[in-house]
């Protein structure tokens, strides 16, 4: 049996289900890296090119720990998936750049998809997979069915994490939860915060300082930006004279936007990773929005393969403590007291 | 109603001459930049923005206080933040508390640009509109001409600052010019002007290094600490391809022109790079790797590859880099340029640079 390496990170974090299935049905072992460590931090920061922004330097780690188990790689080279909106750079260039600095790696699959600049179709996305497929399968009937299975179980996967409109307004107003129950605490009242940034950092406990735990202890209620409903971002963002384009970017920035004029959450927490190209732009202009309209607080947190723990912890602390604090100005929640 | 524009290198002259061309006295021309305009951007702009951002917002803020209402803007979606610099350059300028409009212009709509340039004109048609807009291409290849023979007679000069002098005279010679039939004669007077304006050593045997990388970092001697005549001082011809041609030269441009056999720089530069570089990522990667192949296959020296600190698509082919460089035995230097970039370190690296090259020719 042919086994291929999926690194985890990156993009890995938005189409995970949909490459399991496919070369799980194609009869391929998935091998994927593990979790992030200590130990892989420390590949990727020897192996990755010294400029590229945090996230990407770890997809270097997660690749290095891969490199002796398995036959193939899979590292696609993704620019969008959207008719306009383009994704970051990076991810077109990561294969050819591993080629580059790594000749002894195992051979690469690194099919292209760009709906946005290069036009590319369905039909070539079917032909792409189909090419894929062949690689471990003569078979025509089992490689569609697999590229079919994989389709409907990322649609699958899309549908169980972005919630609608109707969902949203039930969180708002402390009825359901979305993610895991926060611990339950002496505080008399749940604090709402929104957890905003790209999905390789929130979903990633060691790149992210286990900050969905901690924020859990502090007896928090989360909503990531992954889950916001689409058509809110869209109506956030076109407020703008000119629409950012960056299609990842979008969610982080127009649920920034919907929060500052919902007011519907305590406190908005942004993860940003250094010099990452997006963030620099949406960042500067989630803080220029807040400043207009302050009465949600935003807190920006940088990350690097610097960062410290202790650190972290101390601002979260102390802004969870001025949230609280400023309990008492704010008229909306005070009714609805949630004990879970 | 003042018009203006941030400084961007030697095309800040285009602009000068299309807005000339738009029958429009008030314009302010920005100064060129200083390590005030780069304290000014960085201190406004967001961390880990990119150089050319903090430089362009530094010189808007300097062209705002000095009285300009109208500034122009590009808009455009790549995978690049340059698409984006405007918009946010308004929300920054209008938090500061400027009284300005901002004009987006978009390059990948002609039909959209063409209409919003016309509401800039001073009373001018739609075909009159065009013709200025022309009048700047065209003036754009003779400032790349003027750039070219710059930098060639400049490791060659006897007397230092003389090719610089005749530059500064042949770049105002074109600005001034009016009339199609005048520019069309403007290269034989520019080939003239340098021919007998400056005095060359005919016995030297200079190097030929060309310059590559990002768009702005070529083109703005401000961020790069000109780097172009500092290989020139060290007696080495010094030759960039990177240059505003590709975004606004509707006459060669692949989809506007009527020659279909000629070829823009870009593609072929394209066409090398793919076996390392397959599909476009922004920015000009895929132009610096394949230009890094051509300039080899054309006998030149070596190349230095400049990129503003943080630019996403140079990071992925500073990181090929190295293997074309060994691949096809191209000396490579790959400068990143910021605004805190030193100027001694920067001037030993390319001293260290050229003796390499010296001994390698030896």
């Amino acid at each position: 049996m042919k086994k291929v390496g999926i690194p985890r990170a990156l993009i890995y974090y938005k189409f995970s289900e949909m490459w399991k299935t496919f070369f799980k049905e194609l009869g391929a072992e998935v091998v994927i890296s593990p979790e992030t460590t200590k130990k892989i931090k420390a590949d990727s920061v020897v192996a990755a090119p010294d400029e590229d922004c945090y996230s990407t330097k770890l997809y270097f780690g997660h690749t290095m720990a891969l490199k002796n188990k398995v036959d193939y790689l899979f590292i696609p080279r993704f620019g969008g998936s959207h008719k306009t909106f383009v994704g970051c750079p990076k991810f077109i260039g990561l294969a050819e750049v591993l080629r580059s600095l790594f000749p002894d790696l195992p051979e690469m699959i690194m099919p292209h998809y760009n709906r946005a600049k290069e036009g590319d179709s369905k039909v070539n996305f079917l032909t792409k997979a189909y090419k894929i497929g062949l690689k471990f399968t003569k078979n025509p009937f089992r490689i569609i069915g697999a590229i079919r299975k994989a389709l409907r179980v990322q649609k699958d996967y899309y549908r169980s994490l972005i919630i609608d409109e109707e969902t949203l307004h039930k969180w708002e107003r402390s009825e359901i939860l979305l993610n895991d129950p926060p611990f339950i605490n002496n505080y008399d009242r749940q604090l709402k915060i929104a957890l905003v940034g790209h999905s390789y950092v929130l979903n990633d406990p060691y790149s992210s300082m286990n900050i969905r735990l901690i924020l859990q202890e502090h007896g928090v209620d989360l909503i990531t930006s992954e889950q916001m409903p689409r058509n809110l971002i869209d109506k956030q963002l076109s407020k703008f004279d000119y629409e950012l384009y960056f299609d990842y970017e979008r969610e982080i920035l127009g649920t920034i936007m919907h929060f500052i004029e919902s007011k519907t959450v305590d406190g908005i927490i942004h993860l940003m990773v250094f010099s990452c190209g997006p963030d620099s732009i949406a960042g500067e202009i989630a803080a220029r929005v807040s400043k207009r309209d302050p009465a949600i607080p935003l807190l920006q947190l940088v990350f690097d393969e610097l960062t410290a723990e202790t650190g972290l912890k101390t601002r979260i602390e102390a802004f969870i403590d001025m949230l609280r604090r400023s309990e008492a100005e704010q008229v909306i929640f005070l009714s609805t007291k949630v004990r879970i | 109603m003042t018009i203006s524009f941030p400084h961007v290198g030697s095309f800040t002259y285009v602009f000068e001459s299309i807005v000339q061309e738009m029958n429009r006295k008030d314009v302010i021309v920005p100064t060129k930049p200083t390590y005030k305009t780069k304290q000014l951007g960085s201190r406004h702009a967001s961390e880990f923005v990119c150089t050319p951002f903090k430089i362009m917002l530094g010189s808007f803020i300097e062209v705002v206080e000095r009285g300009a209402y109208e500034l122009i803007g590009t808009v455009f979606v790549d995978y690049c933040r340059l698409g984006y610099y405007t918009p946010l350059y308004k929300i920054i300028l209008e938090d500061m508390g400027y009284d300005f409009d901002m004009i987006y212009l978009d390059f990948s709509k002609p039909i959209e640009f063409f209409k919003n340039m016309k509401t800039l004109t001073n009373g001018l048609n739609y075909l009159q509109a065009f013709q200025a807009f022309r009048v700047g291409y065209i003036k754009n290849r003779h400032i790349d001409l003027v750039d070219r023979y710059l930098y060639s007679y400049g490791a060659v000069e006897i007397s230092k600052g003389t090719t610089r002098a005749v530059a500064e005279k042949a770049y105002r010679l074109i600005v001034e010019t009016r009339g199609m039939s005048n520019i069309r004669k403007l290269p034989k007077i520019i080939k003239k002007m340098f021919e007998e304006g400056v005095e060359i050593d005919k016995t030297a045997n200079p190097l030929k290094v060309a310059i590559i990388g990002e768009l702005y970092a070529v083109v703005e001697p401000a961020i790069n600490l000109d780097v172009m005549r500092r290989l020139n001082e060290l007696g080495v011809i010094a030759y960039t391809p990177i240059t505003f041609t590709r975004w606004i030269d509707f006459g060669m441009k692949a989809k506007t022109r009527l020659n279909p056999f000629k070829k823009e720089h870009f593609q072929t530069a394209v066409k090398k790079a793919k076996p390392y570089l397959e599909y476009r990522l922004g920015g000009k990667a895929q132009e610096s790797i394949g230009d890094t192949i051509w300039y080899k296959e054309l006998g030149w020296d070596g190349v230095v590859h400049l990129y503003p600190f943080t630019c996403m698509p140079e990071i992925i082919s500073r990181s090929i880099l190295p293997q074309i460089s060994k691949d096809y035995n191209m000396p490579a230097l790959s400068l990143v340029v910021d605004e805190h970039t030193g100027e001694a370190g920067f001037q030993t690296r390319l001293e260290a640079f050229v003796d390499l090259l010296e001994r390698k020719r030896e």
